[in-house]
């Protein structure tokens, strides 16, 4: 087992999670989410944003809207959906539980 | 200096040089065959290609015109290879792509320093620093076979045979020159089967089989991008091609484009004697001629003292004018078919340019003036005819 590999797997759970925890603080373009997650070197690779959006958009978790700006094309401003408010809530209290759970085990 | 082009990236127009262009080409489309069993495999891609005319869009706002190659490799580095992306549910997947790619990249590498181009040589130099190249698929190097078109001097089959066992061309037929001369191997007959048996790389596809280099993405378009390249060249690339050729195999080039020609002229002389009509009509022309100048020259006389034994009478006895007419057209019926066969012998054999069409309609009409006049002076000696 590579530690890396496990890390990647880590990772790959909470990349979700963190962006709709994002979301629900507040709506933002694909670039910003990719700025705060990169901050919290959650990604390495913008590359990996990308289909996960789409793929919270097309389970209906995620919603966007087009915003024109007068430098570039017009961009997609996504929020999260009351769909996704509420699995974002059951997201929350599977990780509190997981939190407790680790803390516990490794104060034993 | 670089070539530029114009591209359309989400909507809004950049200037890209060339070799950055087809860098970011390479990469979009490997993104696409990466994404392409996920649902909304588009929409991915679209989002990407936004979001890289976005960071495009910042390289230019410092007043820069040019996208550039280094431009797209730090794109690349920022959004990420296919590999990098962990969207993928399969670790064996990565395992043997990693693996395929490693084999990949060292055949590119030894692949990739026979490339003329300098701007190929630049990309493909670009993409080797890159680590890998993200091809992520590469399909199972199979080695065919074939002939090939692009090296060839007779049917390309020392130059197919040359490809497949990675020999150099000219060492391929110098062996098969030597073999000629030792006696009990049938080289020619060999070679000759070998020319309609084997097929012709023809594709870009059959011409990397061929090779044996990967049936990639990447390297078709660089098959076809070096096939358009030797077209606009207009020289002969048998002799420029890959590796600076040292003194020696150039000698051994000279010596082997003259046994070629002689080679081909004796096949062109071989075809026209054993293909029995040609043969016949070779007959005929020559001897349509030799009358024709007899004619003009000696006339009537030098028809009777050519063939004694035949009764030229009633030829003579009609005006003369009409005689050399109608040899004349008849030289014109018989030799411009034979002509026009002969051109077509030399031009398989010698790669002459095809005729004009222009010159294709005169030479129909100068032949059926020529077979009007034969057949009018045919009538004029009394020949009567079947119906």
């Amino acid at each position: 087992m590579n530690v890396d590999n496990v890390k990647s797997q880590m990772r790959k759970g909470m990349l979700e999670y963190c962006i709709m925890l994002l979301l629900h603080k507040e709506a933002s373009y694909a670039s910003d989410i990719i700025q705060k997650l990169k901050e919290a070197q959650l990604i390495v690779v913008e590359g990996t944003l990308y289909p996960l959006l789409t793929r919270l958009k097309n389970d209906d978790l995620l919603s966007y809207e087009w915003v024109e700006s007068n430098q570039g094309p017009p961009r997609k401003y996504y929020k999260l959906t009351e769909k996704g408010e509420i699995f974002l809530g059951e997201l929350e209290s599977s990780w509190r539980e997981l939190n407790d759970t680790v803390n516990h085990i490794s104060s034993r | 200096m670089k070539k530029t082009l114009t591209v359309n990236l989400g909507g809004t127009v950049y200037n890209i040089d060339e070799d950055a262009y087809r860098l970011l080409d390479d990469y979009l489309n490997n993104l696409k065959i990466h994404f392409r069993k996920q649902q909304g495999a588009d929409e991915i891609i679209d989002d990407i290609e936004a979001r890289i005319s976005e960071l495009f869009s910042e390289k230019i706002a410092g007043g820069k015109q040019v996208i550039t190659i280094s431009d797209v490799e730090e794109i690349i580095v920022r959004l990420g290879k296919p590999e990098d992306f962990e969207d993928q549910e399969d670790e064996v997947n990565t395992g043997k792509s990693a693996g395929t790619n490693g084999e990949n990249n060292s055949r590119n590498s030894s692949e990739k320093n026979n490339e003329t181009n300098s701007n190929a040589k630049e990309q493909s130099a670009q993409n080797k620093q890159q680590e890998q190249p993200y091809s992520s698929r590469t399909s199972h190097v199979k080695q065919r076979l074939y002939r090939d078109p692009d090296h060839k001097m007779l049917g390309g089959v020392a130059a197919g045979i040359a490809a497949y066992l990675d020999w150099d061309v000219t060492l391929v037929r110098i062996l098969m020159v030597f073999f000629v001369f030792i006696p009990y191997t049938p080289v020619i007959i060999a070679y000759l089967i070998a020319w309609i048996v084997i097929p012709e790389a023809q594709t870009a596809a059959e011409k990397l089989s061929m090779r044996g280099q990967a049936v990639t993405i990447e390297n078709i378009g660089k098959t076809v991008t070096d096939g358009f390249e030797k077209v606009a060249n207009n020289v002969n690339d048998y002799v420029n091609s890959e590796k600076p050729r040292t003194l020696l195999q150039k000698i051994a080039d000279v010596i082997i484009s003259v046994a070629a020609f002689l080679f081909k002229l004796f096949l062109a002389a071989l075809v026209i004697v054993c293909c029995p009509v040609l043969f016949v009509l070779a007959i005929v022309f020559i001897s349509l001629i030799v009358c024709a100048i007899g004619l003009a020259i000696g006339g009537g006389a030098f028809i009777f003292n050519l063939i004694p034994a035949i009764d030229w009478d009633p030829i003579i006895t009609i005006s003369p004018f009409l005689t050399i007419a109608g040899t004349m057209g008849g030289v014109l019926l018989i030799g411009i078919p034979l002509v026009g066969l002969v051109y077509t012998i030399f031009r398989q054999l010698f790669n002459w340019t095809p005729m004009g069409a222009g010159v294709k309609w005169s030479l129909f009409a100068f032949w059926l003036i020529g077979a009007t006049f034969f057949f009018i002076s045919l009538s004029a000696y009394g020949w009567h005819w079947p119906y």
